[in-house]
């Protein structure tokens, strides 16, 4: 097994491994700093990396492990966090120049429940200022897509989905109030989940979208999305919004195959739109290959999520905005990015009534997936209707009406924003690649609480599939990038 | 609707925000755009937005 073997394993892979014992905890943090130092100056990935505190960390779990006290199979992996989930004494930048650690010593539930299941946090994960997804110029250097530098990573949890996909941790937590997990993994090529909202506590993520923020993993496998959901799921009494529902064993729902499951695909999200010839390629494959596994698909139009978009900027963009406008903009103006800027002072501005109409919109379109979800086992749609777009494509332009109009309105928030504004459970899946070897993605949705659906759905496709073993060879889409900033 | 500079900077006196004149086209763009969006969603939802209410975000029943 060589480096880079290793790096890119999933999870259950490297845990068998540090179980027997056959591969330590500090060999497989010291191979992910390796290649850290060795590609980050490109990727971008990370704004802090906390090696020694890993390291020290991992010879702690090699010597627990060693005298027998394995916890499980997050014992001794290494993960990152999006720079907008707090970790105690490690500084929570939210990728803004502001202040150095807006954490204030706070440990996010998620990361506690990481950490005590034996999981070692290796960083903080590059992403959008404030995570609000509309970064011109990023502080901490521009995330990178491994597969191609010169396409977009996708917006928000993007250092998250870059890290995972270029083999530089073996998971990382994001957050997702609108697509800010499943963009990223879509165009990096991961599996990326938001849970129903409530499932996972928001305790210590920074993020003020009060109906709407998920924190959750981007992983290289269903697997070890469902693993890592598992350790961070439950009820937490420092978040009042949180489930007390039972959380179930995701793993025990595995099956080899389909049969009995019933699939809505949504035409609005899918078939009914124009796609790029290599989407449509991909999803008809995937259909194919959801039928060959036993199950049935059937279209269903669902035609008012065409007003998510506007129903999300609507109301999440001002939940966050009331919280900004004091601390932070009044006071710290021109130390915001241009978009990140405009686009939350344009949602200090949306008047109340506006707002509280947006949210009874927000109910018919939860109404609408709900009607479609009692019909369906799970809804299907594609991650977007074209392959993730060169990175001056994908950049909001600022200047002109009719842009800002048109990217609402197509792209990724289209097949994202739906499930997010009706708090449905959703995911992405890497279903393929173009025939520039960039990777695309399906998505699956199903009823609140009913992750165990989607990862069953997930990892049937998966093991009847090759595209999760696929991985960026970094050597020849880095490479030539690397050597000219050396010159 | 076209929100004007103008608009804007009202609009933004009502918050005690001072929005820079080189972010106030941008700023009258952005809301514009959202305002646009939600008048077409009243002109084909507008009744039944009447009739629903706002979302809450938790789940209060057990049947979905």
């Amino acid at each position: 097994m060589n480096e880079t073997e290793l790096a890119y394993m999933s999870i259950a892979e490297q845990a068998k491994l540090i179980e027997k014992k056959e591969l330590s905890p500090v060999d497989l943090i010291q191979t992910y700093l390796d290649r850290i130092e060795k590609w980050d100056g490109v990727l971008h990935s990370w704004i802090t990396v906390c090696a020694d505190q890993a390291l020290k960390q991992a010879k702690q779990a090699e010597a627990d492990i060693a005298k027998g006290n394995y916890k499980g199979p997050l014992h001794g992996i290494p993960f990152g966090a999006k720079d907008q989930i707090t970790t105690g004494d490690v500084p929570t930048t939210m990728a803004s120049i502001i202040m150095p650690d807006f954490g204030e010593g706070m440990t996010a539930t998620a990361v506690s429940n990481l950490e005590n299941a034996g999981a070692i946090l290796l960083g903080k994960n590059n992403m959008h200022e404030f995570g609000k997804g509309s970064s011109v110029n990023f502080h901490h250097g521009e995330p990178k897509n491994p597969w191609n530098i010169e396409r977009e990573p996708s917006h928000s949890s993007t250092g998250s989905g870059v890290s995972v996909s270029a083999g530089l941790v073996s998971t990382s937590l994001g957050e997702d109030t609108g697509g800010s997990i499943r963009g990223p993994a879509w165009a990096n090529g991961v599996v990326g989940i938001r849970p129903t909202f409530g499932r996972v506590s928001r305790y210590g993520g920074i993020m003020y979208a009060w109906t709407q923020d998920t924190i959750a993993p981007l992983t290289r496998t269903v697997a070890d999305n469902a693993l890592v959901l598992q350790a961070i799921a439950g009820y937490d009494e420092k978040d009042p919004l949180s489930s007390d529902r039972p959380v179930p064993n995701y793993a025990d729902t595995f099956t080899k195959d389909l049969k009995g499951v019933k699939l809505g695909l949504v035409r609005e999200m899918s078939v009914g739109q124009e796609l790029h010839p290599d989407v449509e390629k991909m999803l008809n494959k995937t259909l194919d290959v959801l039928r060959s596994l036993g199950a049935t698909v059937e279209e269903v139009s669902l035609p008012k999520v065409k007003y998510a978009i506007p129903l999300q900027l609507l109301t999440s963009d001002p939940d966050c905005a009331a919280v900004y406008l004091r601390k932070y903009l009044r006071p710290y103006w021109d130390k915001f990015d241009v978009g990140t800027r405009t686009r939350l002072a344009a949602a200090a501005l949306v008047p109340a009534t506006i707002y509280n109409r947006a949210m009874r919109g927000r109910a018919l379109v939860r109404n609408q997936v709900f009607d479609a979800l009692k019909k369906y086992d799970a809804l299907i749609t594609l991650m977007n209707f074209e392959p993730p777009l060169k990175i001056e494509d994908s950049v909001e332009k600022l200047d002109k009406k009719e842009d800002l109009a048109t990217r609402m309105y197509k792209g990724r928030r289209i097949c994202t924003y739906p499930f997010s504004v009706a708090n449905v459970p959703a995911m992405s899946v890497p279903s393929g690649y173009t025939d520039e070897d960039v990777p695309m993605s399906f998505q699956i949705a199903a009823k609140p609480f009913d992750e165990a659906m989607m990862y069953r759905i997930g990892h049937a496709f998966e093991q009847a599939t090759e595209w999760h073993t696929r991985h960026p060879d970094l050597e020849k889409t880095l490479g030539p990038a690397l050597k000219s900033a050396a010159e | 609707m076209d929100l004007t500079k103008d608009d804007v900077r009202n609009l933004a006196k009502a918050i005690n925000l001072d929005i820079p004149e080189g972010d106030l086209n941008t700023v009258a763009l952005r809301l514009s755009s959202l305002i646009e969006m939600m008048d077409q969603l009243e002109k084909d939802l507008g009744d039944e937005l009447d009739n629903v209410d706002p979302i809450p975000p938790v789940y209060p029943r057990e049947e979905f």
